[in-house]
């Protein structure tokens, strides 16, 4: 009775967590594994399984792949930065100047993410194809003389992942900025720093954690990407998200679906490790160099 | 090293008035204090003079250059801030090197600049520490070298030493005031304590609400002259009388109702000494002589019976209700392991103190 006391008592909060963890356990880890184990399986249509193998792994080494791997790359990076520098003076202006309807501006920013992405994805569909807003606007106004359909490109699809993953750099970097301690730009005016010295030396280092945060949280889904490419793209370019899909659900391969998938989330740990580390260098011999 | 001058300096905060064309002057290379209740408008002058807020109307000047109006980046002031503001994501090498970075020093400067500081604040082999690896002494101690090093004209000192124990304050204390006299720097110093200002000021001025200054002097001048009822009872402890005058040269006599007639003196003549007139009077509790036995050879008697003794280490505290009813605080000092009066609680005694040891107070 006494420790079933002392347990409700005192580790109750710790108690609190274990859904959470039985969650993340069966519905994320659990999951994960499957992948990584049923990329090894060999699995044929008349006699099931019938043993252990690399061969899926060996049919995704083809220069094809490297270049998706390198389209998904490209696409999440460039997002990635295209986020940080149009979503770092958004946080910075929600955290320093607006005063009074901060809920408001908040709110406005998750809006659209309350709808679905396809939704949203197709909302730019429409505005920007040839019969689109956009094109009909700047027809009328005989800024071009033919309707331009501005869909099925690159460019449509980095417009589109922007779009959609912007918040998600926002909101880390606001929520740095915002409990950041004002008394230390005083500080630094104090010491003879004008405003831009400020913000490049004081504010900008602290909300690297911010920044790094919103980094993950945009190029990781973003390197996995389908529906966005797919739907904004056309066929023109393959990403890693729309190969995989189209081996799940077109070509029924899937075992190599998983190999690709197990392979792309080995290629962003490794990618994020490695950035982790050279950031820390980095700012170790910057350091050093700063002071001696 | 220069003078700072307050010329009718106003300022609101959302309708609510702080200070109220306040004039001052700050003499250069002297530790001046400003010294009042929380509210008083004490942190909003410092401000003002660092430049963090602006002037609703009036003007300020360090040395003859009018800096109302000039961004904090461009004063030669520094500030050490209450909470230190330290930048959390450098080290003490560059926190303290940080001004000097700004003003584009060569690195070897820098260097010999800083570590020359960092020795002088006894912060030496810590170059390379986080801040968050320092003790709050040792945070202070950076916060003091990063605006040093600067060698401003002005440094303010927003109550630094206000989330420090008790023991560490007195060490840092007896270190700024070295700092001083090292640097000759105008320091201006901020605080509620009266007994730090007592200790490190060369000037102090006492503050009231809305920025009044009630005195201004030195610690000696307010702490055996003050100006005002309130000076007298913010600064130390004091007894307060009061009574009705009566004029005869320099030597009064106060009328007091149910305790009678004292004997009083005052070295300079006031407008308001005016016979017939009811005034205050202060005693300080440590010029009360007290004893059980009657004594020869003082102005003024007074008689009362003991209600609580508090032993203070260096004296003992009494406090001894009158026959009027008020209690009056008296101060011992401890001179010996074993007093050769023995007073104990509810016991009668007497209560002496000089005609100059009064001051009157305009009521």
């Amino acid at each position: 009775m006494k420790i079933l006391k002392r347990i409700f008592r005192e580790d109750f909060p710790y108690l609190l967590a274990f859904p959470g963890i039985i969650w993340q356990l069966f519905f994320l880890y659990i999951p994960l594994l499957i992948i990584l184990i049923f990329s090894f399986r060999n699995y044929s249509e008349g006699s099931g399984f019938v043993g252990w193998t690399f061969s899926h792994y060996s049919k995704i080494l083809k220069p094809i792949y490297i270049s998706v791997t390198l389209n998904s790359f490209i696409l999440a990076s460039l997002t990635s930065l295209l986020c940080l520098f149009i979503g770092y003076p958004v946080a910075y202006f929600l955290a320093f100047r607006v005063k009074k309807l901060k809920m408001l501006f908040l709110f406005l920013l998750v809006l659209p993410s309350w709808t679905n992405i396809i939704v949203e994805v197709y909302a730019w569909f429409f505005l920007l194809e040839k019969r689109g807003l956009i094109s009909r606007i700047l027809y009328s106004l005989k800024i071009i003389s033919d309707p331009i359909h501005m869909v099925n490109n690159s460019f449509a699809v980095l417009l589109g992942m922007v779009y959609c993953f912007l918040p998600f750099m926002i909101l880390p970097i606001y929520i740095i900025l915002d409990k950041m301690d004002r008394r230390l730009f005083e500080a630094s005016a104090d010491l003879g720093g004008s405003k831009f010295h400020t913000i490049k030396n004081v504010v900008l280092p602290l909300s690297y954690p911010g920044i790094f945060t919103g980094f993950l949280l945009v190029f990781v889904p973003s390197f996995g990407e389908f529906a966005v490419p797919a739907l904004l793209g056309g066929a023109k370019k393959a990403y890693w998200g729309t190969v995989i899909v189209d081996k799940f659900l077109l070509l029924r391969d899937w075992e190599t679906g998983f190999a690709l998938a197990s392979i792309g989330i080995m290629f962003l740990i490794v990618f994020f490790v490695f950035a982790k580390i050279l950031f820390f260098v980095l700012r170790k011999v910057f350091k050093k160099y700063k002071s001696l | 090293m220069k003078k700072i001058k307050i010329e009718n300096v106003s300022k609101s905060f959302n309708g609510e008035l702080i200070l109220d064309n306040l004039s001052l002057e700050i003499p250069s290379g002297k530790f001046f204090t400003l010294l009042g209740p929380s509210g008083c408008g004490k942190t909003t002058l410092l401000r003002l003079i660092g430049g963090f807020e602006a002037v609703d109307s009036g003007r300020i000047y360090l040395g003859n250059e009018d800096i109302t109006y000039l961004p904090v980046f461009q004063r030669r002031v520094n500030t050490v801030f209450q909470q230190y503001a330290l930048f959390p994501h450098l080290s003490v090498f560059e926190n303290v090197a940080y001004g000097l970075r700004v003003k584009k020093f060569k690195e070897s400067e820098i260097k010999s600049k800083v570590m020359h500081m960092l020795s002088l604040v006894r912060l030496s082999g810590h170059e390379f520490k986080n801040i968050a690896n320092l003790s709050g002494g040792q945070q202070q101690r950076v916060a003091l070298a990063r605006a040093i090093v600067n060698e401003p004209d002005v440094l303010l000192l927003d109550e630094p030493l206000a989330a420090l124990d008790f023991n560490l304050r007195e060490q840092m204390l007896i270190e700024l005031l070295d700092l001083q006299h090292n640097f000759g720097t105008t320091f201006v110093y901020v605080t509620h304590d009266q007994a730090e200002a007592l200790t490190v000021a060369d000037g102090i001025a006492i503050f009231n609400q809305n920025g009044r200054i009630e005195q201004l002097g030195t610690p000696k001048d307010i702490y055996e002259f003050p100006a005002s009822r309130f000076v007298a009872m913010f600064v130390g402890n004091t007894n307060i009388i009061e009574g009705i005058l009566h004029v005869s040269g320099l030597d009064f006599e106060l009328e007091v109702e149910n305790l009678g007639n004292f004997l009083v003196h005052s070295p300079s003549k006031k407008s308001w000494f005016i016979s017939g007139r009811r005034i205050f009077m202060s005693l300080r509790p440590e010029k009360i002589f007290i004893s059980k036995k009657e004594k020869e050879g003082f102005s003024n008697h007074l008689v009362g019976k003991v209600v609580n003794i508090v032993y203070q280490g260096r004296f003992t505290q009494y406090q001894v209700k009158l026959k009027n009813g008020k209690l009056f605080t008296v101060f011992e000092q401890n001179e010996e392991h074993f007093p050769q009066e023995d007073i104990r609680v509810s016991e009668k005694v007497h209560l002496y103190f000089q005609k100059e040891n009064v001051v009157l107070l305009e009521r």
